[in-house]
């Protein structure tokens, strides 16, 4: 489903994605986890275009990314992007939020677009939140308006880049909850976070990076409780201490 | 013909020099002299003294609310009645200086204001006097902020120094008014007369822009 | 002395302030209509990847913002009829007016593109809009609630230049001023005059500027408890 072959990506002369190689199947849920600065949020970003890569194949869904012949647009309207910061539209309602794609960009008739958009909010647990506006909401419920407002273009591929680490601990829980429940549909899903907990439950594989590369890839039994290098050790120490 | 036209123009220089001269004259008095009254005023405006602080309130609102034309008609033909004789120079002096100080005092008193209360409870803290504060600790933070607004408003001073030859004073506009009755192409000699501004103003622009950004680095605003 | 202060007369030419307060009113409304027509293209010229378009933009700006308007407005008075454009100096000044503030327009509108953060632009992508539907859906509305205040201040500032049209005998306020000044050699009448109308163009623009300042408070916080 996303496929990088060789992949490298330079920052002016900083290499933030070195020779990367990694398949991710199908109805797979993929967790990318590793130190700030290790190149995993530059990585799913590449997935749908929003990073551009230099060399390499990543063929995303049967398209090439970066390809000049593949229409970007068609192709990110069938990934999800779950942002850090939510980027939900302030001037707009959470109802309008989530329908905005649908009829802008899928054209689906503004009624069909919203009925399916409350179903949306109401799944995430939001039915009483149809109008209200980003500012009016907690940090954990603009981000579950953001994740139905990825659902709500009916996608194949879902990313997710550290989608609780701007929330307060309280309302971690309230998100990663719809993540399970959207993962264990059988969603496609890369996920950039720390949280072990979702790992363990839903992920079957787990990918350690640092310095712009993958050193580590396994199920996550394998690695939290038998790390392989030096690096993953130390990293897991940090993350699991608390 | 256009030759005869440059030639007559090359002829008049000494004109244009002496319009260029009263041009800077006239900004960099009133500059100096603004600034100096700017910041005395921004600094009682937000200090504790309400009285004066909306007095300064209002006559700032009075002279930002009104043309700098009709300002300096009134400064000019007002103040002779009064008593008070001036010439024309002095009077867009007055009027210059008067504008820039208003400006100034409001750059000055956001640029206070802007300083987090945490900054003056330190200050309190640790025993500085009111003085002591307010030179130590506030008006350097204010300062940074106001700098390139600063800047900018030294751009409109030049700018508005123009104005000044509504009542008779040769600087660099009404040169190219003089000039442009002798030598009827009126889009060679603004063009030069818009050259002759360019030059002092388009540094100090760039120069504003430059602080800007600078400003905006070092506040960590820009950030993907 | 100003003992002698006339009111008679001021209400002698009062008509002709009245007169003077609606040109300077509707001609200012014109320019800014103007001025705002101008700041939108040369905004969108300058936001433009390829420098065809961007550079003669960024020169425009520059050239406007470093010359004074008294010296545009006679470039265009004196100098258009040398290119054999003949227009009535009300014309010519509105022009002037409008080609002045509209590099200042531009300058404020491209302000509040750019003060649109990128996670918007980038949840604009990642959901699959063109360029035109982030921009008319994502960025547009929200930039507009950005720019208003500092458009009424260019209001203002207009309102304040359009007084320079009087020295091309363009008959609006100043010109009123002027014009009682000169012919019954009372200044003090006339340019107070003059700016007591100025001043009530002004609060209003100000009060406006504080109004939608307040609304668009409200818009941001809706009544969060």
């Amino acid at each position: 489903m996303i496929e990088f072959r060789g992949v490298n990506k330079w920052f002016g002369a900083l290499h933030v994605l070195k020779d990367i190689t990694l398949n991710v199947e199908p109805r797979e849920v993929v967790v990318v986890c590793g130190p700030s600065g290790s190149g995993k949020s530059t990585l799913i970003r590449c997935v749908n275009g929003l990073e551009s890569t230099k060399d390499g194949d990543l063929v995303v869904d049967g398209h090439r990314v970066g390809d000049p012949a593949t229409d970007m647009t068609e192709l990110r309207a069938e990934v999800g992007f779950v942002f850090q910061s939510f980027n939900l539209y302030p001037h707009k309602t959470a109802l309008e939020n989530v329908t905005l794609a649908p009829i802008h960009v899928r054209k689906i008739a503004r009624s069909a677009a919203e009925a399916a958009g409350r179903e949306m909010l109401a799944r995430v647990g939001l039915a009483d939140k149809f109008n209200a506006y980003p500012s009016e909401l907690s940090g954990g419920q603009q981000q579950r308006v953001a994740i139905a407002r990825c659902l709500c273009m009916r996608p194949k591929i879902m990313l997710f880049d550290e989608p609780t680490s701007a929330l307060d601990p309280e309302m971690i829980s309230e998100v990663l909850d719809v993540m399970v429940s959207v993962a264990e549909e059988g969603m496609t899903m890369m996920v950039v976070t720390h949280e072990m907990g979702f790992a363990r439950k839903v992920a079957q594989r787990v990918v350690f990076m640092d310095a712009g590369a993958i050193v580590e890839s396994g199920t996550p039994e394998e690695f939290f409780s038998n790390p392989k290098t030096d690096r993953s050790r130390a990293f897991l120490s940090k993350i699991l201490r608390h | 013909m256009i030759w005869q036209q440059f030639q007559s123009l090359i002829g008049s220089y000494p004109l244009a020099l002496r319009g260029l001269g009263m041009t800077v004259a006239l900004s960099l008095i009133s500059l100096v002299v603004g600034t100096l009254v700017g910041f005395a005023l921004g600094i009682l405006r937000t200090g504790g003294n309400q009285l004066i602080s909306r007095a300064i309130g209002v006559w700032v609102d009075l002279i930002r609310g009104t043309p700098f034309l009709v300002q300096i008609f009134l400064i000019f033909f007002i103040l002779p009645e009064l008593g008070i004789e001036l010439d024309a120079f002095t009077a867009g002096i007055i009027a210059l200086s008067n504008l820039a100080a208003c400006f100034i005092c409001e750059i000055v008193a956001a640029g206070i204001r802007a300083v987090p209360t945490g900054q003056v409870e330190a200050a309190l803290a640790s025993g500085l006097a009111r003085w002591q504060r307010m030179r130590q600790v506030v008006l350097p933070q204010a300062m940074r902020m106001s700098l390139p607004p600063l800047v900018g408003q030294y751009v409109l001073l030049i700018k508005d120094s123009s104005v000044v030859s509504a009542i008779g004073l040769t600087d660099l506009t009404r040169v190219g008014w003089l000039v442009v009755q002798r030598v009827p192409n009126g889009l060679l000699v603004f063009a030069i007369v818009g050259i002759g501004y360019f030059v002092v103003c388009y540094p100090l622009i760039l120069l504003a822009r430059r602080l800007e950004s600078r400003m905006g680095a070092a506040h960590g605003e820009v950030q993907l | 002395m100003l003992e002698n202060f006339s009111f008679r007369t001021i209400v002698e030419y009062l008509p002709l302030f009245g007169h003077g307060f609606l040109a300077t009113l509707w001609l200012s409304i014109v320019s800014f209509a103007g001025a705002l027509a101008v700041g939108i293209i040369l905004c969108a010229m300058n936001l433009q990847r390829s420098r065809l378009a961007n550079v003669p933009a960024k020169i425009y700006i520059d050239a406007i913002r470093a010359t004074p308007l008294l010296a545009q407005l006679y470039f265009l008075y004196f100098g258009l009829p040398r290119l054999g454009i003949v227009l009535p100096e009300l014309v010519v000044g509105i022009l002037a007016l409008s080609l002045n503030s509209g590099a200042y327009i531009a300058e404020i509108i491209r302000a509040g593109i750019l003060s649109i953060s990128r996670g918007q632009v980038e949840a604009g992508i990642a959901s699959g809009m063109t360029y035109m539907q982030r921009m008319r859906l994502v960025v547009l509305p929200q930039a507009f609630r950005v720019t208003i205040p500092p458009l009424l201040g260019q209001a203002i500032v207009l309102v304040k230049d359009s007084a320079l049209l009087s020295l091309i005998s363009v008959s609006e306020l100043t010109r009123a001023g002027q014009l009682l000044a000169s012919d019954r050699f009372m200044p003090a009448e006339g340019f107070i005059t003059t700016a007591a109308c100025y001043l009530i163009l002004y609060y209003g623009l100000k009060g406006l500027a504080a109004l939608s300042g307040r609304w668009l408070g409200q818009q941001s916080v809706r009544s969060r408890t």
